[in-house]
C-alpha cells in the first residue's frame, strides 16, 4: 500500500514539474512577445463584435444567476442542491458558450493572411511559437475578462455574510467553495481547450467567416455527447459520450467540487496539441 | 553584408527563383532590377526568412537566415510589397507595437519612434488612424517601421509604388540618406529609380540573374540603363523560348 502511494506521489512530482517547465516556458516567450500579447488583447476592445459578445455573454449568465437565485428561493421540493450545477446545466448556456469562443478567436490569423501583414510578423525576430502563444494568450485574457464580472454572482450563490464579531468584521459562508472554485477552474480550462481549437483553424483558413463556422462545427464534437449521454446505459458508448462531452464534465465534476482528472487531461491536451498545430501551420507557410 | 549563393526557390514544380548569387557590400545601395514575376519579391521573401528556399543559402551580416533565423531577422528591417498594416491602429501606437516586436522597449522605443517619424516625415500624423491615410503615407509608416529598430541592413520591395512624383522624390532622398549609414537592398522595376538611388544593380528575369555590377559597367558608354535592361530581358526571353 505504501509503495502504491510513493509511486502515485513521484508520478504526481514528476508531472508537476513538467508542468511548471511548461509554464515557465510558456511565460518566457509570451515576455519576449509582450508588445504583440499588448496589441491583441486591447484590439478587442476596437471590434464591435467583441462587445456584442461581452453584452449577450453577460445578459445570458445575468438571466441563467437569477433563475438559479429564484430556485434557491423556493420553498418545498424545488429547490436546489449546487447552484452552480443549474448555473451551467442550461442548454442555453452551452450554445452562447459555443457560438461566444469562435467569435473571439476568428480573426487571430485568418484576419492577418487576409490583409497581408502575417509577412510582417512572420519576418520579425519572434518564434512561430512566441507569436502563437501571445495571440493565443490575448484570446485567453479576453475570455477571462468576459467572466471577470460573473465574480459578482459569487456571494449571492455563495450566500456570503458579513458579520460584526467584538467590533471585528468576519465573513462566513453559509455553503462550501470548493465548487466554485472548481467550476471556475473547469471553465478556465474548457475555454482554453476551445480558443487553441479556434485559433488553430484560423490559422488554417484565410476567411474569418470561415473560420468560425469550422470552430463551430468542432466545438459541437465537445457538447454534443451531453445530449446523447442522457439517453444512454452506463456502458461503453456512455463512457465515450462522457469522455467528450463538457457539458457532462461540468454536470457531475467541476460544479460539485471535484476536479476530474480525466477532463482536465482532455483540456489540456487538445489545447496543447492545436496550438502545436498552430505552429506547424505557421512553419508550412514558409515551405509554400 | 548580404551575400547570396545559389538561392533557389520551387512553388511545387514551377521554378520562381533558380541559383540566384549575388553580394551587397556594408553601406551599398543594390538595385534589384526586374519584370513583374521575374523572383524579385521571392527572394526578398527568403533573405527575410518568410520563405525557406529549396535551395542555396543567404547570409545577412554573418548570419545565416536559415541556421539563425530570429539573429538574422533582427538585423534586417523589412518592407513588403505593397506593405501590409494594420488600419485600425494609429501610426505613432503602430511603430511603437513594431519596436517592441522587434526588441526595443521603454525609452529607447520612444526614442526611436520619434526619430522615425521626424525621418519620414510622419509627425503630423502620429495620432491619425493608418486605415485613413492615403497610400504616400503608408508607404512612409511601412519605411518607419522598416527603419524602428536602427537595423544595419535594409530590403525595400518597391518602396516608390504608388507614390506620387513628390513623393517619389523624397523617398528616393531618404534612401540615399539611409544608404550612408546602412546596407539597403531596394527591389524596383522602375529603372530610374535605380539610376537615382543605386551605386550597383542585380537584373534578374525569370528566376535567373541576368547581369550584376556598378551601374556605369553594366551599360556601355552612350547606352541608357532602360536600353540595356530590355536587351538583356529580351535575350532572356528568346532563350526561355
Amino acid at each position: 500500500m505504501q509503495q502504491e502511494w510513493s509511486i502515485g506521489l513521484a508520478v504526481m512530482a514528476v508531472a508537476g514539474m513538467a508542468a511548471l517547465a511548461l509554464l515557465a516556458g510558456f511565460v518566457w516567450s509570451l515576455w519576449g512577445a509582450r508588445s504583440l500579447l499588448h496589441k491583441e488583447f486591447f484590439s478587442y476592445f476596437l471590434s464591435p463584435i467583441a462587445y456584442a459578445v461581452l453584452v449577450v455573454f453577460l445578459g445570458v449568465q445575468g438571466w441563467l444567476v437569477a433563475n438559479t437565485l429564484e430556485l434557491l428561493q423556493a420553498s418545498g421540493p424545488r429547490g436546489v442542491e449546487w447552484p452552480l450545477q443549474h448555473w451551467l446545466a442550461s442548454p442555453v448556456f452551452w450554445l452562447v458558450f459555443l457560438a461566444a469562443c469562435p467569435l473571439l478567436t476568428m480573426r487571430t490569423f485568418a484576419e492577418e493572411k487576409a490583409s497581408g501583414t502575417l509577412e510582417m510578423l512572420m519576418t520579425s525576430p519572434l518564434s512561430d511559437w512566441q507569436i502563437v502563444l501571445a495571440k493565443y494568450a490575448g484570446c485567453l485574457l479576453f475570455y477571462v475578462v468576459l467572466w471577470l464580472p460573473t465574480l459578482v454572482y459569487l456571494p449571492v450563490l455563495g450566500g456570503l455574510e458579513l458579520t460584526w464579531t467584538k467590533a471585528l468584521p468576519q465573513l462566513t459562508m453559509s455553503t462550501d467553495p470548493a465548487p466554485i472554485l472548481t467550476t471556475y477552474l473547469g471553465l478556465f480550462l474548457a475555454g482554453a481547450m476551445f480558443l487553441a481549437m479556434g485559433v488553430c483553424v484560423s490559422s488554417m483558413v484565410r476567411d474569418q467567416l470561415v473560420a468560425a463556422q469550422a470552430t463551430l462545427a468542432l466545438g459541437v464534437l465537445f457538447l454534443a455527447g451531453s445530449f446523447a449521454a442522457n439517453s444512454m446505459d452506463g456502458g461503453a458508448g456512455y463512457q465515450v459520450a462522457y469522455f467528450m462531452s463538457v457539458p457532462l464534465h461540468f454536470d457531475r465534476a467541476f460544479t460539485r467540487g471535484v476536479i476530474d482528472l480525466r477532463p482536465v487531461t482532455l483540456y489540456v491536451s487538445v489545447a496543447l496539441f492545436s496550438l502545436f498545430l498552430t505552429v506547424r501551420s505557421l512553419e508550412s507557410r514558409r515551405y509554400a | 553584408m548580404i551575400d547570396v549563393i545559389n538561392l533557389t526557390k520551387y512553388y511545387g514544380d514551377f521554378a520562381a527563383v533558380r541559383d540566384v548569387s549575388f553580394s551587397v557590400g556594408q553601406h551599398e545601395v543594390v538595385g534589384f532590377l526586374g519584370p513583374n514575376g521575374a523572383g524579385k519579391s521571392t527572394t526578398m521573401r527568403m533573405l527575410t526568412g518568410y520563405l525557406v528556399p529549396s535551395g542555396g543559402r543567404a547570409v545577412v551580416a554573418g548570419c545565416d537566415v536559415m541556421n539563425d533565423p530570429l539573429k538574422a531577422r533582427s538585423l534586417i528591417g523589412y518592407m513588403p510589397e505593397n506593405c501590409p498594416l494594420y488600419p485600425d491602429m494609429r501610426v505613432q501606437e503602430y511603430l511603437s507595437f513594431r519596436a517592441g516586436i522587434k526588441g526595443v522597449h521603454g525609452a529607447l522605443a520612444r526614442k526611436r519612434v520619434e526619430s522615425c517619424l521626424k525621418q519620414c516625415w510622419l509627425e503630423g500624423v502620429r495620432r491619425q488612424l493608418i486605415g485613413t491615410l492615403s497610400k504616400g503615407y503608408r508607404q512612409r509608416v511601412g519605411l518607419a517601421d522598416a527603419l524602428v529598430s536602427d537595423p544595419p541592413v535594409l530590403i525595400l520591395d518597391e518602396p516608390t509604388s504608388g507614390l506620387d512624383p513628390t513623393q517619389i522624390i523624397e523617398t528616393r532622398k531618404l534612401i540615399a540618406d539611409l544608404g550612408q549609414s546602412r546596407t539597403v537592398l531596394i527591389s524596383t522595376h522602375i529603372l530610374s529609380e535605380v539610376e537615382k538611388t543605386c551605386t550597383r544593380a542585380v537584373v534578374i528575369a525569370r528566376g535567373k540573374v541576368l547581369a550584376q555590377g556598378r551601374l556605369a559597367d553594366l551599360c556601355p558608354p552612350g547606352q541608357s540603363l532602360e536600353k540595356m535592361f530590355l536587351d538583356l530581358v529580351e535575350e532572356r526571353e528568346a532563350i526561355g523560348a
